[in-house]
């Protein structure tokens, strides 16, 4: 696995020898050495069948394979960046908030269920699997973990919403008198809720 | 004359007689004391001299380059931010100039000499190429002298070093805010480069740095 | 590296998220708090969200908020839980006005507990706060606390505590060499000519833009305004926005 290290909060540095990482596309700042970049494939190069699911449910997720002996500097709209263990173990993550994966890690589109209509984010959510390094990116400020039992559910704004891990149902309800309709941006009709043993990953701004 | 960074996204001055600051106009925030600002004209420093032919090509180009400034004079402490971007201050020693965008600068201590230089020193086509492929115009600013000058960016800043060690660093052209020393700066289209673009840019090509000196990136692959 | 992972014995009780000066965690405990809509990202606990009109506490509502234009914006908080709240990556942060007095721009004021009391200021976009209790304000930047006296651009200020209302100032030398340079190389508007000017005591919040991104609550002062317009009028403020819109 490569040595990654950050320089402040938002920019992640990656000290490769040789090994490869896979990173957002466009969020290379800058770089020293002999390094390459390519496309991975169809747009996160875990097969035909996961990009071809890719490009049917719009999921704008675009990765690059960075491999050889140098530094390089990635960052994505000075966003945060924070970086999670997994091991082997499942994460579903908003496809615009992941920046790079690196290690034994598979990328996979799934159904999540029916949503609103309105919905930028359609019908389908991200998940990374395996053992490995994940960096996720959170705008508005730094990433919140929030713990969730049986005893202590969570409800939470789609739009604030960057990633869970754990054994985690996450439903949809209807009641927003919390949240704006108006104003920066279109709201979601409906918030999320999570019941369960596990974390839910949440960023100060709303997309 | 002081500055200081007040918190990440505001500059503290202390302004003094006979010690004037040049500052991006609008971007004060609140000051104290018996402060003026007056508006002043594009450039501080003026043109290089022997511009020549180029001097009427150059001043259609600038239009975009055109930021407004203004100087700061009186006695007291004034407080400077742009648009929520963070602040780094570059100290200059005399020796070396400092290469920046001109909207990329918030402020500087107003007995430093400013040029607008072609973004290449061979011109043509490629500083042209460059300039498109950056989103900078055909022309930037160089500040010499010794001082401070307070530099914007999205997201704040990092700094790598170009000279022993370090031969060739590679930058985005978006992600780019300044560099320090002598310093050559070109395009580089690597290959594969265009597959890897992000963002639907459309732009392959990306500013290679070889010499000795400072460059700052910025933490943002958006300009601003 | 690994991060801190919290949950309702562990968040703060009112009080910014550890390490984090954008997201901020409320504590709900039985006593209802004023919440602004859009302010929340999560909750946990047992609560529920009234809007104004529809509320079980009208009475506390209509002695407590007295600002018909901004009402919608509004929600009651009620119950017992940990509310995180979040404002478009800008900094959050609590304060306490003890009999206190603090006019504080709409857009930035993002909860607060009923001890205190709401009105509409005459200065358009702003609130006032009057009482004892906590409220939660957000802010481009970090909050600038500044006595006077001093000037400040009108779009960097945040508000205003125990000090008298701030008054126009024009930058004579400005305003002179502006018209003295009427070569048209500067636009009429953006320039420091316009500063309000505190004086006496008190303490003035500051943020760290002078460009205001949500002027919503401006805009909505600015269009009931114009119901007292006569048609002369009207049509003069059609053709100076319709000239500022080419700009």
């Amino acid at each position: 696995m490569a040595q990654l290290r950050m320089t402040g909060h938002r920019v992640l540095v990656a000290d490769l020898r040789g090994e490869t990482i896979r990173a957002v596309t466009g969020s290379m700042v800058a770089y020293e050495g002999d390094v390459t970049f390519k496309n991975a494939g169809m747009g996160g190069g875990d097969g035909f069948k996961a990009a071809f699911k890719r490009k049917m449910t719009g999921e704008s997720l675009s990765f690059m394979e960075v491999t050889g002996h140098g530094s390089v500097h990635f960052a994505v709209d000075a966003q945060h960046i924070t970086l999670v263990q997994l091991e082997n173990d499942t994460m579903s993550v908003e496809a615009s908030q992941l920046l790079a994966i690196d290690g034994q890690v598979r990328m996979d589109v799934k159904f999540s269920g029916l949503r609103g209509a309105t919905s930028g984010q359609g019908l389908f959510t991200t998940t990374v699997s395996g053992t490995g390094t994940i960096a996720l990116l959170s705008a508005g400020g730094p990433l919140i973990a929030l713990g969730v039992t049986p005893q202590t559910p969570l409800v939470a704004d789609p739009d604030a919403f960057v990633a869970f891990q754990g054994q985690l149902n996450q439903s949809f309800v209807t009641d927003v008198t919390w949240r704006s309709a108006v104003g920066g941006g279109s709201g979601e009709a409906f918030s999320l809720r999570f019941d369960g043993h596990g974390v839910v990953y949440i960023q100060p701004e709303e997309r | 004359m002081v500055m200081e960074i007040e918190n990440g996204k505001v500059l503290k001055t202390t302004i003094t007689p006979g010690a004037q600051l040049t500052a991006r106009k609008g971007s004060m925030l609140y000051y104290r004391g018996d402060v003026r600002f007056v508006p002043h004209s594009m450039g501080g420093g003026g043109a290089m001299p022997g511009f020549g032919a180029m001097a009427g090509a150059a001043g259609r180009m600038m239009q975009g380059e055109h930021v407004a400034l203004m100087t700061v004079e009186g006695q007291g402490e004034s407080y400077f931010g742009h648009d929520g971007l963070y602040i780094d201050i570059v100290q200059l020693d005399g020796a070396n100039q400092l290469t920046v965008e001109a909207s990329r600068l918030l402020a500087y201590e107003g007995y430093l000499q400013t040029a607008i230089v072609p973004l290449t020193q061979q011109g043509g086509m490629r500083g042209a190429v460059r300039g498109a492929v950056t989103g900078q115009g055909m022309f930037t600013t160089q500040l010499s002298g010794q001082g401070s000058v307070a530099v914007l960016s999205h997201g704040g800043t990092f700094s790598l070093e170009v000279g022993p060690g370090h031969p060739e660093v590679v930058v985005d052209p978006q992600a780019y805010v300044g560099h320090r020393g002598p310093i050559t700066v070109d395009l580089t289209a690597k290959v594969g480069f265009r597959d890897v673009v992000g963002k639907g840019s459309g732009e392959a090509t990306q500013l290679k740095f070889t010499g000795q000196g400072t460059v700052w990136v910025q933490a943002s692959e958006q300009k601003f | 590296m690994s991060i801190q992972i919290l949950d309702p014995s562990t968040l703060p009780t009112n009080d910014n998220l550890p390490g984090n000066s954008y997201a901020f965690c409320v504590d709900l405990d039985g006593t209802p708090w004023f919440t602004s809509k859009g302010a929340m990202i999560a909750y946990y606990g047992t609560v529920q969200f009234e809007p104004l009109s529809r509320t079980s506490v009208t009475g506390m509502v209509a002695s407590q908020f007295s600002s018909p234009l901004y009402a919608d914006d509004w929600v009651i908080a009620q119950g017992r839980g940990k509310l995180i709240l979040g404002d478009r990556g800008f900094d959050i942060n609590s304060f306490d006005l003890d009999e206190g007095n603090l006019t504080i721009r709409a857009s930035s004021l993002l909860a607060f507990e009923p001890g205190l009391s709401l009105k509409q200021s005459i200065v358009p976009g702003f609130l006032t706060l009057l009482g004892t209790g906590k409220f939660l304000a957000s802010s481009n930047g970090p909050v600038m606390f500044a006595e006077p006296p001093l000037r400040v651009d009108p779009q960097a200020l945040v508000g205003w505590a125990d000090t008298p209302a701030p008054s126009h100032h024009f930058d004579a030398e400005w305003m002179s060499s502006f018209l003295s340079a009427a070569a048209g190389f500067f636009g009429m508007d953006s320039g420091e000519e316009r500063q309000f000017d505190f004086t006496g005591t008190g303490t003035v919040l500051i943020q760290s833009s002078e460009k205001v991104l949500d002027d919503t609550h401006m805009f909505r002062h600015v269009e009931s305004q114009t119901a007292s317009l006569s048609q002369v009028s009207l049509q003069q403020l059609h053709r100076s926005i319709g000239a500022r819109l080419q700009q």
